[in-house]
């Protein structure tokens, strides 16, 4: 079994000791982190450190060095951004941080989304996302849309104040099955309700699988406004749309 | 569950003869504001310190979204049915969050009748190209919100007016845009404090005018969630201006952060707010104990799923709940949702005069003493 001794990068160990206290993910990330290359790991902790000019210049090298784009993103982009989402879920870190972070990650997939989309690989499923009517904040769902991209899945992005017809529209279009629903507002949660309505009354209900999300939400909100699942955090989500995209292969 | 048959607001009684025929020795005025303060009242006062408008209050008054948001004489027909119909101790006119962004050249999407107003695009990339309009106060927002302030002081002499005011680092959001904005908290922290410092005098100048058209207390949020940054970020960028805010402001203040903010109350209680209108992801047991006396604490009702998806009952008990826990009064924790049922509401007035009734020990209309001299309010 890999001790974290394994792991070249000392700002990633350290990452992991200081930051980590749940057993199966200390465990996790040690075996990730063991088997990845120094480079990769020099790309985690940039992204953790939110160096997005070291991201940027770190995997336009690796990709020059003939690194392949999809050990690129996991192994390096997505890996770094799991250690943020648990130190976010644990209250070490906030959202200046994440942002900061989910920035160096965009610096890092605008050179890996281009070969990607070329290498012709089927995504793991569609996912429509949109702030629901009424609600302009989208800092979490921007967050959800690049995890969610990262963890293989296609996202359209329909953007904020999004109506239940666009929702429709956008499921008809894509042909998708997942759709994640996110609210800021406790003003603006029960449109994730009249969403729901929406697809039921057009006779969609039963096609589509919900995800909803946002500061105010809870599990049991998600459940009154009759959503497939709740989503605490960004990592959560693409776990979420994952079991989702099982149930409606 | 037995209820109110009529509310007293709908007895229209003013001044003395309110106290004298129902029995209260409070106005809701002085109630609110005594309660403001930690100070003794006849019954725990349930007001509104956000927006309680819901698309039937809009029917009832014929004043409706978005036209209410920027016309003084709809928005207080609106605003009056907190007290006309809900029976709460207070009224707050200004319902939505653009007031000062708006004015302040914020491009502004009012809303629809059924949706809140919120900024649409951000004008803000230097704190240095920040300007307060030398018609700041006469802007549309603002004619609409002082100008219902004073109609409804006029109406409601005996009601608590409460003002509303959105602090520099909510400005900020709305003319930064949030995502710029929370990181150059980390990458630029300096630029942060100069926006800070330019906005805060049109947060003054904002508070100063609703005090003086009357309204009775200014509710100022400086939305420095948990769900955004941490307690050091308040403690570091915030708590030394909300010190000074505090002795400037001119009246009592509440303060108003969303979310779970246990981890930083004690830094609001520092900062010398009056008052904190909290959420109801805080535990009211543990945010006593944090807060003591230094400042009061209202609010707590959950929005969501008690006022919006519960019932009249769910919502009677979980105001019990909180009043036990021993809050100055009960509101709802923010702005409810439209489709809020006016009868789910009542339940916020009618278990705050259950509660007052179930503790007095000689079956008499008050939870504490009234003044010794036997002065009513």
């Amino acid at each position: 079994m890999p001790e974290l001794s394994d792991i070249a990068n000392q700002y990633i160990r350290e990452e992991i000791e200081e930051f980590l206290e749940r057993p199966e993910e200390i465990e996790r990330n040690i075996a990730l982190f063991s088997r990845t290359s120094p480079l990769m790991q020099e790309i985690a902790a940039a992204l953790i450190d939110g160096d997005m000019v070291t991201v940027d210049q770190l995997t336009e090298k690796a990709l020059e060095d003939g690194v392949g784009a999809f050990e690129i993103m996991d192994d390096g982009l997505i890996a770094g951004m799991g250690i943020v989402g648990i130190k976010f879920r644990e209250g070490y870190v906030f959202v200046p941080e994440v942002l900061i972070s989910a920035r160096a990650m965009k610096a890092g997939m605008a050179h890996i989304e281009p070969i990607l989309a070329a290498s012709g690989v089927e995504p793991i499923g569609t996912v429509i996302m949109g702030t629901v009517q009424g609600d302009l904040h989208d800092i979490g769902k921007n967050l959800c849309i690049m995890l969610l991209r990262g963890g293989g899945f296609s996202v359209i992005d329909l953007g904020v104040n999004t109506p239940p017809a666009q929702f429709i529209e956008a499921v008809r279009e894509h042909g998708a099955h997942i759709i994640g629903m996110s609210a800021l507002l406790t003003t603006t949660m029960p449109n994730m309700a009249k969403t729901v309505e929406a697809f039921k009354d057009v006779g969609l209900r039963e096609a589509v699988r919900f995800m909803v999300g946002g500061a105010p939400v809870t599990p049991e909100f998600g459940k009154d406004v009759g959503a497939d699942g709740y989503g605490k955090d960004a990592l959560a989500c693409v776990e979420l749309a994952k079991k989702l995209a099982v149930e409606v292969s | 569950m037995e209820r109110t048959a009529i509310s007293p607001a709908k007895i229209k009684l003013k001044g003395e003869d309110f106290t004298r025929l129902t029995g209260e020795w409070m106005t809701p005025r002085r109630r609110f504001l005594s309660a403001l303060y930690g100070g003794r009242v006849d019954k725990v006062p349930a007001m509104t310190l956000s927006s309680v408008v819901t698309l039937e209050a809009m029917e009832i008054t014929d004043a409706w979204f978005p036209e209410a948001h920027l016309d003084a004489e709809k928005m207080a027909r609106l605003a009056g049915t907190a007290y006309e119909e809900l029976g709460l101790d207070t009224i707050m006119p200004v319902f939505h969050s653009q007031l000062e962004a708006d004015a302040l050249d914020a491009a502004t999407w009012w809303g629809t009748v059924d949706n809140w107003p919120a900024t649409s695009d951000h004008v803000l990339t230097d704190p240095e190209d920040f300007k307060i309009p030398s018609d700041y106060l006469k802007r549309p927002s603002f004619e609409a919100a002082l100008g219902a302030i004073r109609l409804l002081r006029k109406r409601y002499p005996d009601v608590g007016i409460v003002g509303k005011v959105y602090g520099p680092w909510s400005v900020g959001y709305h003319l930064v845009g949030i995502e710029n904005y929370l990181m150059d908290t980390i990458l630029d922290p300096d630029k942060i404090r100069r926006y800070l410092e330019v906005m805060l005098p049109a947060c003054m100048m904002s508070a100063h005018a609703q005090l003086e058209a009357g309204a009775d207390a200014i509710m100022w949020a400086d939305h420095a969630n948990r769900e955004l940054v941490s307690p050091e970020t308040y403690r570091d960028f915030l708590l030394e201006m909300h010190k000074e805010v505090t002795v400037e402001i001119g009246g009592p203040s509440i303060f108003h952060c969303c979310g779970e903010t246990t981890d930083r109350i004690d830094y609001f209680a520092e900062a010398g707010w009056d008052c904190f209108h909290f959420e109801s992801q805080v535990d009211p047991y543990v945010a006593k104990e944090i807060t003591g006396d230094r400042m009061s604490l209202m609010g707590n009702i959950n929005n969501p799923t008690t006022l919006f998806s519960g019932t009249y009952d769910d919502t009677y008990d979980a105001c019990m709940k909180v009043l036990e826990a021993g809050v100055n009064g009960i509101a709802p924790e923010g702005s409810v949702p439209l489709g809020t049922k006016m009868e789910v509401l009542r339940a916020l007035s009618d278990s705050a005069r259950d509660y007052s009734d179930i503790h007095r020990p000689d079956g008499r209309l008050i939870v504490h003493d009234p003044p010794s001299n036997g002065n009513v309010a």
